[in-house]
């Protein structure tokens, strides 16, 4: 589904460049639940980047469910986002402004799907979710862990083929990142969704099927 | 997606409500002065614009004058040239228009008119002033006709026909009403009461005097290259051959009937003459607080950009794209624009009749003209909407979202030069206005202090006089009885409308063929006195002097003249030489009795001219009562019944000599309240603009503060470290406010003759006026945020 070859992502700094990834090579399938880990610095979140297509590679050819993405302009590369790729952040990132409700009907609102399509949709995540209660609430009125969920309802309701979550549980305490991480597994399993996740947490790693070592941009082993 | 948008933008909006305030506020504000301003503008430019055959209509301005000499350019013509040119191929139709301040009796009631004129017949065929009865060919085709004006016809007769009702008039003259037109609009120099048929006053056609204003309608196509040849030999004709080779100069000048208001030399005898300049200062300043306004808007909305970046980069990850947002952000904009728009209307609404009073107009929003202000404010609106919107839209949907939601980059403010340069642009056009503002107020105080060299202080002027010297000898011996009357004279005219058009010749000791053109003014024996006008040489009139003036034959009889200052300096003379020089004017035979100082008697935008006074008792339409004593009203009403006695045909019409003065200002007056007034604006409009911008940057620096705070720092560092940064772009706005302003105002002084000077203060009170608001505006804020607990700050974040 995803294959990297010989990703590389530097940055200019001063006269010289500051590399982030070397020559990267990486083999994605669908279904698969992979782990990035790595120490603060080795390149995991440019590497998370680079795949949900938000930074481009400097050097290297990204192919996404076999087309080459890494050249592709901004409206092609949109359509991508609106309907294989989903988001979570470490942060939420929920908008402030809208409603629990709104900030879920979103994505959808950038597919041109029609109201009462979105009606559906948005009612049956959060049913799934259970926050039928909280739909009309904001974001500041939640705690972090249904911050979260929100995070993912909306990542997940425009039914992608691939979740991208950056510490999805890093600002999450323990009890409440266990509850996300089943979620991302649930996922996993019954709705064939593939999840790539960085993470810093053993433990968080345990839920996937596969864990991909980074240090000082060059994938280990 | 577009109720999502609209959905979006309200919330945004109620969130801020200081932003959105300031800006919905500030963006009002500028519309309900844009609205009232075009309607303002409007007036102007249309002005006698809207006759049916306008383009075909000119008046015929009178140029004359010696060799070497500035010509004299005046729009009275003398009557006979309506006759001259009746016959030309180029001419289709010609109107005499013949203004007289008369008094008007119906049945029992009578009024002083000045809206008074006599017209040839096609009065009303060249000019389309609608008639509500009566046919614009016949009204006027005989004597003793008159239209009146609808809202004199309520005043006169009520809500009786007026047609073929009489009106006696000067108590002497019945006219037949013939017809009743529609009021004179505002935008027109002709704003009529009433129109007489010219052939009532049954007058002398000749070249001597020239009291009438000629209008022409050409015909089509317009020759006005052989027009003009035709009017410039008909002035050559009337000139002697020795005034010819002399070279001296009469000719006739077409002027536009549409350009009469902004560009003639004169309007109209019942009206001032507009001032194009100030009507582009008006522009300017509508158009300035638009842009200024806009501009609030643009530096809100990228000061806030870090704040909404966020947003922005979420969006885009969800798959919005650019297009999406920037309609997104427009929408925003509209909305603001919208909802701006709304209040500013009505705030114009509210606010026409003050602007009229403000303005000395008689302005509508539903007039005329008034509807197509709506189709300029849709126009508006979409500017206003695009304007203020692309840039944020443009900026803000070009975040990159990897940038955002890193985290690293949202701290650094954005597009910091272009605000910067915002903000400098909007306090120097502030301050611009505000010196333009303190240098017309100067000026205008220069004029109300300066010594005019004659005392208008508590003189009555009563008007509408008639009667010969005895009538006037009864009357003034009568009133100098009345306590608080310390001296009475009588003049043809005001002091502020003497005329020019005479001239002196037969001077001693000068060639016989030596003219000289100078303004005179008959006076009765007391004038001086009663006026405080003081003698170089030479003395006052006394009873031996009109005695002499008043003998039965014209050829007994000898003149006394009082020449000012300047007459006696260019005729070389010094004032003592000048006293006892035999000189002939206009026909009068008559010795210099005496040299006054020069007193002003025309507006600061001119020199003093050579002028001469002298008792002539055939005129005097106005009798000057001096007044002392603190009981004004008393005397006035002792006045009024004195009056009534002696004169019971005219009404009782009286004005203060300052008036006449004042009027002379009239449209300096109006422009510098108006000037101050949007001033003052511009200046609370930008300093809303710093207000927002000074919440903002102490909101992005809350933690910034706290720590330094935290690190040792006083209010007052905290506060002066916030202000610096705001105080320098009002000193660089100073610096390129300075210049312009420097220059504009030079321009205006030099348009008067006499004029204040341009001191260094005005322009560093301006300076430290704008430097005090927008401390006080960027103070309030950082105090607010420096006083805070830094725990409480570092804490949030």
């Amino acid at each position: 589904m995803i294959q990297l070859q010989k990703i590389s992502k530097h940055y200019p700094v001063g006269f010289g460049k500051n590399e982030i990834l070397k020559d990267v090579d990486l083999t994605i399938e669908e279904g698969e639940f992979v782990s990035i880990m790595g120490p603060s610095g080795s390149g995991k979140s440019t590497l998370l980047h680079i795949l949900g297509l938000l930074e481009e590679p400097s050097a290297g050819q990204y192919l996404f469910q076999g087309e080459r993405v890494d050249k592709m302009n901004e409206k092609k590369r949109t359509q991508l986002h609106r309907g294989a790729i989903g988001f979570v952040f470490q942060a939420y990132h929920l908008i402030d402004e809208l409603t629990v409700y709104e900030n879920i009907e979103t994505p959808l609102l950038y597919k041109s799907l029609s109201g009462s399509e979105r009606k559906s949709k948005v009612a049956d995540v959060l049913d799934r979710f259970n926050m039928v209660a909280k739909k009309d609430l904001f974001p500041n009125q939640l705690s972090g862990g249904q911050q979260q969920l929100v995070g993912i309802a909306r990542a997940i309701v425009a039914e992608p083929r691939v979740i991208l979550a950056d510490e999805p549980t890093g600002n999450l305490h323990s009890d409440q990142a266990k509850v996300i991480m089943e979620l991302f597994k649930q996922l996993n399993e019954q709705d064939k969704i593939t999840i790539i996740q960085v993470t810093h947490s053993d433990l968080n790693a345990t839920y996937g099927n596969r864990i991909i070592q980074i240090r000082d941009g060059h994938i280990q082993g | 997606m577009w109720k999502n948008y609209f959905k979006i933008a309200v919330k945004n909006l109620l969130k801020r409500k200081l932003y959105a305030g300031i800006n919905v506020f500030g963006l009002a504000t500028a519309i309900a002065c844009f609205v009232l301003l075009s309607l303002y503008l409007e007036n102007e430019w249309t002005y006698d614009r809207w006759y049916k055959n306008v383009s075909e209509l000119y008046r015929l301005r009178m140029d004359y004058g010696e060799k070497g000499e500035k010509l004299v350019q005046t729009a009275m013509t003398p009557n006979i040239l309506a006759t001259t040119i009746k016959g030309l191929p180029e001419v289709q139709k010609v109107v005499r228009v013949y203004h007289r301040d008369v008094s008007i009796r119906y049945e029992n009631k009578s009024w002083n008119e000045n809206r008074f004129i006599y017209a040839d017949a096609p009065f009303f065929q060249l000019f389309s002033f609608p008639l509500k009865t009566g046919n614009a060919a016949t009204v006027l085709n005989g004597p003793n006709m008159v239209v009146i004006s609808a809202s004199m016809a309520k005043k006169y007769f009520g809500d009786t026909d007026p047609v073929g009702k009489t009106l006696l008039i000067n108590g002497n003259r019945s006219l037949q009403v013939t017809g009743v037109a529609a009021d004179a609009p505002a935008n027109t120099h002709l704003k009529f009461d009433f129109v007489a048929s010219y052939s009532t006053l049954q007058l002398k056609e000749y070249w001597g005097s020239a009291n009438y204003y000629t209008y022409v309608q050409v015909q089509q196509p317009a020759q006005l290259g052989t027009l003009q040849a035709s009017l410039t030999a008909i002035g050559q004709q009337q000139l002697s051959d020795e005034e010819r080779s002399n070279g001296t100069v009469l000719n006739f000048v077409p002027e536009r009937v549409s350009d009469i208001h902004l560009h003639s030399v004169e309007a109209d005898m019942t009206e001032e003459k507009g001032d194009v300049r100030y009507n582009y200062i008006f522009a300017l300043i509508g158009g300035m607080l638009l842009i200024i306004a806009c501009v609030n808007f643009m530096n809100l909305a990228t000061a806030r950009s870090t704040e909404r970046s966020r947003e922005v980069g979420v969006r885009k990850a969800l798959g919005a794209q650019r297009g999406q947002l920037f309609w997104q952000f427009m929408m925003e904009s509209a909305l603001l624009t919208g909802i701006a728009m709304c209040i500013g209307l009505l705030l114009a609404r509210l606010l026409l009749p003050a602007f009229n009073q403000l303005a000395d107009v008689q302005l509508q929003m539903s007039g005329a003209g008034g509807y197509r202000i709506y189709f300029i404010l849709v126009g508006v609106f979409f500017l206003v909407s695009f304007v203020t919107g692309i840039y944020p839209a443009l900026f803000l949907s070009g975040f990159r979202p990897v940038q955002v939601l890193k985290g690293s980059q949202t701290a650094t403010p954005q597009g910091r030069g272009i605000r910067q340069s915002l903000v400098v642009f909007q306090f120097a056009a502030s301050i611009f206005f505000i010196i333009c503002t303190l240098i017309v107020q100067r000026q205008m105080q220069y004029i109300q202090h300066k010594k005019l060299g004659l005392d208008r202080s508590e003189v009555l002027v009563l008007d509408g006089f008639k009667g010969n010297e005895q009538v006037l000898e009864s009357l003034k011996g009568r009133l100098l009885q009345l306590s608080g009357v310390t001296q009475v004279t009588a003049a043809a005219e005001s002091p502020v409308f003497i005329q020019g058009g005479y001239s002196i010749d037969h001077i001693e000791g000068r060639p016989q063929n030596y003219t000289m053109n100078i303004n005179a003014l008959p006076i009765e024996k007391d004038y001086l006195k009663t006026l405080g006008i003081s003698l170089l040489s030479g003395e006052d009139l006394t009873h031996a002097d009109i005695a002499d003036i008043l003998k039965e034959k014209s050829e007994e009889r000898a003149y006394h003249f009082f020449l000012n200052e300047t007459a006696v300096k260019k005729l070389g003379w010094t004032p003592e030489v000048a006293v006892g020089k035999r000189m002939m004017l206009n026909g009068r035979v008559g010795t210099v009795k005496g040299v006054t100082k020069d007193f002003h008697f025309a507006s600061m935008k001119s020199k003093i001219e050579p002028i001469v006074v002298f008792p002539e008792y055939d005129w005097f339409q106005q009798i000057y009562v001096k007044t002392g004593g603190s009981n004004k009203q008393q005397v006035i009403a002792a006045i009024g019944a004195l009056w009534k006695e002696v004169q019971p045909v005219a009404p009782f019409d009286y004005h203060f000599l300052d008036d006449d003065f004042n009027r002379m200002y009239k449209s300096e007056y109006r422009v510098g309240a108006v000037l101050g007034t949007f001033a003052t604006l511009v200046m609370v409009v930008s300093c809303l603009g710093l207000l927002g911008l000074a919440a903002l940057t102490t909101q992005q620096r809350t933690r910034e503060i706290g720590i330094r705070k935290v690190l040792g720092a006083s209010v007052t560092n905290v506060v002066a470290m916030l202000s610096k940064d705001f105080i320098k772009l009002v000193l660089v706005a100073l610096l390129v406010a300075i210049p312009v302003a420097w220059f504009v105002g030079h321009n205006w002084l030099d348009a008067f003759a006499y004029h204040t000077s341009l001191s260094i203060w005005l322009f560093l009170m301006a300076g430290a006026l704008a430097i005090l608001v927008a401390l006080l505006t960027v103070g309030l804020q950082s105090v607010k945020t420096a006083t805070m607990n830094p725990v409480k700050s570092l804490r949030s974040e």
